[in-house]
């Protein structure tokens, strides 16, 4: 599953899943294309509802479904989901509904354009009560998040990205809920902190410090809510700089994450935050998106530079 | 089943919203008394179903149906509206599990009694899926996206039932935003729309007893906001109005039960 995208990886996960446990349902406002729940669609057609364009309404019976004991998965383009908020609020979070919300299309996703792509989805699924929200960031760490998801009995919603991105993990790899997962331990300089698409770019940037004899730590965020607390904080003590990278909303994000957590916090690090900086972004292709928004390789290791 | 107990019986269960809604302080008596009927039937005939009460703020007419029937304390049902009690402001499942659906945002229930009769269907459960929507809540989108959804797939484990007493929060629905030939209009959908007295007894039970349908059964029940009290029938002031001590002394001797 390397090379796959991460929404691929979810529809095969999900499909997959779904021969095992009978009780998943796909539920899709019109893109199941798109989300690749089709995968799911075409082999369990009893199991899957095709709401139309109407995605209150798909959110609504998925509520229903979970309700009645099932395992409803919900997905469409997280900007479009997650803009139903009064629906998700009250119809699956007031009921602890065990519904997965699965928002494709996180982060820069092309020449769409900002209207299709899910920038602020985090900031206003974590302020749901009874919601929880995961990011992947890599096709195995999808897999084990969909895994944990389906087991789990509560509302969760899962930002999934449309593009492929580099490995870092082994088949091995467990997701626990609320764990920060370190990828590089040398925090003497500096902590970068990412979640889903920008761990690959942020991977690259910390490389290239370390080049120039820097030490630079990363750590990845699969599980933004919950976040244990005690755990993100025992990592950040040991260091004097933080820096939060995110293809979100600087407010309400990954970066507002960790100050919350860090809060209370006797002698805090210094926290540096970059993201998008409450933009509509622009279209054009994936790869110039970050650039230009200064969220590739090179745009966070010029950011890191300036502050370190 | 005798149609005079069932008509003592909604006198009593009004006689005790009052009392409950007087002491809690607050609570929509009018919107309440339009559904008591309706509710008290499903929950004292019914016998395996979900109960959705979509116009959530109904909420004091459905907690002293499931009082009249033995399923809340009386202990529970006069703590209305107070921190840890089961009978919040609106119905909330997390609180309340008897509570089939958390509801309050309007719009909302009918999409989930469709998925709550799916699941059922699929898992083979013999369930009924009763929702109860208000008339001023058809104003809502995703109303009409479940209806849609009802045209294209037929359920014959669910009735939806619109509570039509042609009032809303701030006046009528006529003067707010008219729903014009509501029959016609469903009818379109492609369902079984049928129209009954929604406060009759021998209506409602021929309404929930129709069988044998290829389309979805949608009952318009025609009944009246403040049902039950002279001075509150139709005067769209007790959608929400605080009850003082006089008008509830006279709504209740009025009752006289």
């Amino acid at each position: 599953m390397k090379n796959l995208a991460i929404r691929d990886v979810f529809g095969l996960t999900l499909r997959d899943l779904g021969k095992k446990n009978k009780k998943i349902f796909a539920v899709s406002p019109d893109l199941k294309a798109a989300t690749k729940l089709s995968y799911f669609f075409k082999e369990f057609p009893e199991r899957s509802i095709e709401t139309g364009i109407a995605e209150a309404n798909a959110i609504g019976i998925s509520a229903g479904l979970a309700l009645a004991g099932l395992k409803p998965v919900v997905s469409s383009f997280g900007a479009f989901l997650t803009g139903k908020n009064v629906e998700i609020r009250t119809s699956i979070s007031f009921n602890n509904a065990n519904v997965i919300i699965a928002g494709t299309h996180g982060g820069l996703i092309g020449p769409d354009g900002p209207s299709q792509a899910g920038l602020q989805d985090i900031a206003v699924m974590r302020s749901i009560p009874n919601m929880s929200v995961y990011q992947p960031a890599t096709a195995i760490e999808t897999r084990k998040i969909l895994e944990y998801s389906i087991k789990a009995n509560k509302p969760i919603y899962i930002r999934i990205s449309r593009q492929a991105n580099k490995e870092f993990f082994t088949s091995s790899y467990k997701f626990t809920e609320g764990n920060p997962v370190t990828l590089n331990k040398n925090f003497q300089d500096g902590i970068v902190i990412s979640s889903g698409n920008t761990l690959q770019n942020c991977y690259e940037a910390v490389e290239k410090f370390k080049k120039l004899g820097k030490k630079i730590g990363l750590i990845n965020i699969p599980s933004i809510k919950p976040l244990n607390k005690s755990k993100i904080k025992n990592l950040l003590r040991k260091t004097n700089k933080v820096f939060t990278i995110e293809d979100h909303n600087i407010y309400g994000g990954l970066g507002s994450v960790i100050l919350e957590s860090l809060s209370d916090l006797d002698k805090k690090p210094k926290i540096f935050m970059h993201g998008l900086k409450d933009v509509f972004i622009q279209s054009d292709e994936v790869e110039n998106l970050y650039k230009y928004y200064g969220l590739d390789s090179k745009g966070i290791f010029k950011f890191i530079n300036k502050n370190i | 089943m005798s149609i005079n107990q069932f008509n003592v019986d909604c006198k009593k269960i009004r006689k005790n919203t009052l009392e409950c809604v007087f002491k809690a302080g607050s609570g929509h008596i009018g919107p309440s008394f339009s559904i008591i009927e309706l509710t008290h039937f499903i929950h004292k005939y019914e016998r395996d179903f979900n109960f959705i009460l979509s116009k959530g703020h109904a909420a004091p007419g459905l907690y002293a149906c499931l009082y009249q029937n033995q399923l809340l304390s009386k202990k529970e049902f006069f703590n209305l509206r107070k921190i840890g009690s089961k009978t919040q402001g609106h119905p909330d499942r997390l609180l309340f599990k008897k509570i089939d659906c958390s509801t309050g945002a309007l719009g909302q229930g009918l999409s989930v009694a469709i998925g709550y009769a799916i699941g059922d269907k699929h898992l083979n459960k013999s369930k009924k899926t009763f929702c109860i929507l208000g008339d001023g809540e058809m104003q809502e989108g995703q109303i009409w996206e479940s209806l849609l959804f009802l045209g294209n797939n037929y359920l014959r484990n669910l009735i939806t039932i619109i509570d039509y007493n042609k009032y809303q929060n701030e006046m009528s629905v006529k003067d707010t935003l008219d729903l014009g030939n509501l029959k016609k209009k469903l009818s379109s959908f492609n369902l079984e729309v049928i129209e009954i007295n929604g406060h009759d007894f021998k209506d409602i039970k021929k309404a929930f007893k129709i069988k044998k349908l290829n389309k979805n059964l949608v009952v318009i029940a025609h009944t009246i906001k403040g049902k039950g009290i002279s001075f509150m029938e139709n005067d769209n002031h007790w959608h929400s109005a605080k009850l003082n001590k006089d008008n509830y002394l006279k709504a209740i001797e009025e009752l006289n039960i």
